[in-house]
């Protein structure tokens, strides 16, 4: 094992190169630029290649079609290169390649503050692109240490579901600086619950079979396999079709693919929420450490306070919040995104509430009075930025 | 079946979905000529295209493998396919002209920069056609479409002194040619050109649209009317224009056919070098 002090980009591209990677092309953006500075620097040294693309639209065209060709691929972004990401997504999600798409996210809307963390790509992580029909993986790290693994993760899954895989950082943990393990024996990667999965290459005449099933390869041209591939609904030979019964097999596959295999993707963490919980925390990234801070106080003050801390944020599991119970949504965001989909699961006499500050973490003192607050049935609007029932 | 299409084409895409009259079959059988020309296999020839007439119309119909891009972006998905492929083969790239010069114009110039091997045949209708006739970047001044019904006010990319090929000479491009589709050997002997070179190369071949560029400039879906309308157009590149007079100047603009280093050799000697330095 490996030990580092660095930045969550640095481990973010040591993640990448231990799951294969081999190109990437981005955009220059405050917080990810370091992501591609990084890869400049260690790509070549491992056979792989960094391209500087015109834009974000292009850099992840050119990542995707170095994968359409067989070769790993990732990009990076924060959120006004996001929103960019909204074309090439659509494509890679529709012909169905791996890909992985990092997004650091700052502080908006639009240009907003960039070296400050934000939670505002909750839902357009969800939907990146137009049309519906789609189920997203979405995969929420909270330390420099858990990008890497998730890094990892996401090449794991682009490849196992054939399609793009978001991680959603924020700017405290892509630059935030941590310690770094990075396996270096098969054992110390099993021991870190690693998983990897080389590109097979789709033999077709099928290359998009009307079923929900995991491990079809995708199709990788340049073997003369007659591959099709595009932004059209595909026959099952890849033909560009206006058929509608094509447009619902297709749908069906792109949707169920991950809806029937939640279990593969599905991470979170719970504390304190086996006693049924008189308050339960809920939160995602770096604003979940204090989440977890708030919780372990609170349980030593003798309060029953339970928290939930979702790492894959799409799929989730409604389960989670089967719970009956006050529930408190922390978001680095004003406009509450998360809170609508606890709001969505809780059960019906339950209590939502959101607590949301952006460009900074909130204070376990912050999150202490809310729990006070909440326990002792006050009124819940203290300040109409940071404190609203829902 | 004509012999070449059948040797190339997948049955299933023939006949074509395009209007009659249309000219793009004819820019494809010139491609596939060129293709056949240089004793290249399905195997040696990836396909793709972009979006609106001569994307849609063209996708999937080469019997190897093939791919479409989204509107405007096929340039960038084709650079990143260029690392992947083997040098060997060829990326042949049929888009149109609103894809070309107008979306995805960046892209093409950021290709042209890189000097990517691929061959780009901009079928040029002179507007959107696909989506029912709107002018685009190489519509003439003062032509009527369906979103300039008063004729076109804008300067474009093909007149006036400006030329979207003299844009992309300078951005990098080692081989560019404009054709008509009626000039048939001319495409071929261009696109042979193209294919040989290890480079951007660009062939810019403008065809005749009856049922919207027709019917809305000229008052007519005679395609008849239409090829007499472009033959009195096309000029030499080197011919004396008549002052005044809207021109489509065709011929061999730029070869600097294997001149400049191509983008992914150069990417894989760089890579190479830097390997060697770490080691």
């Amino acid at each position: 094992m490996k030990r580092y002090f660095d930045t969550g980009n640095r481990a973010i591209t040591e993640g990448a190169i231990l799951a294969g990677c081999k190109v990437f092309a981005g955009y220059p953006i405050t917080p990810a630029t370091e992501i591609a500075e990084n890869m400049s620097r260690i790509l070549p040294k491992v056979g792989g290649y960094y391209i500087q693309a015109e834009d974000e639209m292009a850099g992840m065209h050119i990542s995707i079609g170095a994968s359409l060709g067989g070769l790993k691929a990732m990009t990076a972004t924060s959120g006004p290169g996001y929103v960019l990401y909204g074309d090439p997504y659509g494509w890679a999600l529709g012909s169905e390649i791996p890909l992985v798409v990092v997004n650091a996210q700052r502080v908006g809307p639009v240009s907003g503050i960039t070296g400050a963390p934000g939670q505002g790509e909750f839902y357009n992580s969800r939907y990146p692109t137009h049309g519906g029909n789609l189920e997203a993986i979405v995969l929420a790290p909270n330390s420099v240490q858990e990008v890497f693994e998730l890094t990892v993760e996401a090449f794991y899954l682009s490849e196992r579901f054939r399609m793009p895989v978001t991680i959603l950082a924020d700017q405290l943990v892509t630059d935030g600086w941590e310690t770094l393990e990075i396996p270096e024996t098969k054992e110390e990667m099993d021991k870190m619950g690693l998983r990897f999965k080389e590109r097979e290459i789709c033999q077709g005449p099928v290359f998009y079979p009307p079923t929900d099933e995991l491990d079809v390869p995708p199709v990788v041209l340049g073997h003369n396999t007659g591959g099709c591939c595009s932004d059209w609904t595909p026959t099952e030979e890849g033909y560009d079709t206006e058929v509608v019964e094509s447009q619902h097999k297709h749908a069906y596959r792109l949707i169920y693919k991950v809806r029937n295999h939640k279990d593969v993707i599905q991470r979170y963490e719970a504390l304190f929420m086996d006693d049924d919980p008189e308050v339960v925390l809920v939160a995602y990234g770096a604003p979940s450490r204090v989440m977890l801070s708030a919780a372990k106080h609170a349980r030593k003050q003798g309060l029953k306070v339970g928290c939930i801390r979702l790492i894959s944020l799409w799929p989730f599991s409604d389960e989670l919040f089967k719970l009956k119970s006050n529930y408190l949504a922390i978001e680095l965001n004003y406009d509450g995104q998360l809170v609508r989909e606890v709001q969505r699961c809780a059960p019906s006499g339950s209590r939502v509430s959101f607590f949301g500050k952006c460009g900074e973490l909130p204070s376990v003192a912050e999150i202490m009075d809310c729990i006070h607050k909440m326990m002792a049935g006050e009124p819940l609007k203290a300040n109409q930025w940071e404190w609203e029932v829902w | 079946m004509d012999y070449l299409a059948e040797k190339y084409l997948r049955p299933r895409k023939i006949p074509s979905s395009a209007c009659s009259g249309c000219g793009l079959g004819q820019v494809q059988k010139a491609i596939v000529k060129a293709i056949d020309e240089l004793r290249l296999d399905i195997e040696d020839v990836i396909w793709g295209t972009g979006i609106g007439c001569a994307g849609r119309q063209t996708f999937a119909t080469w019997k190897g493998d093939n791919f479409a891009g989204t509107h405007g972006r096929v340039y960038a998905i084709a650079s990143g396919l260029r690392i992947a492929l083997p040098p060997d083969k060829k990326l042949v790239l049929t888009v149109g002209d609103g894809d070309a010069f107008g979306i995805g114009f960046l892209h093409l110039l950021h290709c042209a920069r890189r000097n990517v091997n691929m061959t780009v045949v901009v079928c040029d209708n002179l507007g959107y056609m696909s989506t029912g006739g709107q002018y685009g970047w190489t519509t003439p001044l003062g032509v009527k479409t369906d979103s300039s019904p008063y004729g076109g006010y804008e300067y474009n990319f093909m007149q006036d002194g400006i030329d979207v090929l003299n844009l992309l000479r300078d951005a990098g491009a080692t081989f560019l040619a404009r054709h008509t589709s009626q000039q048939g050997p001319e495409i071929v002997e261009s696109t042979k050109k193209a294919l040989s070179n290890d480079g951007m190369s660009l062939v810019h071949v403008i065809y005749p649209c009856v049922t919207n560029f027709s019917d809305r400039a000229l008052g007519t879906r005679n395609p008849k009317a239409m090829q007499t309308w472009l033959k009195e157009r096309t000029y030499r590149l080197h011919d004396k224009v008549p002052e005044g007079q809207m021109s489509f100047r065709t011929g061999t603009y730029w070869d600097a056919s294997n001149t400049r280093q191509e983008f992914s050799e150069r990417l894989f000697e760089f890579t190479k070098a830097i390997q060697r330095r770490a080691e």
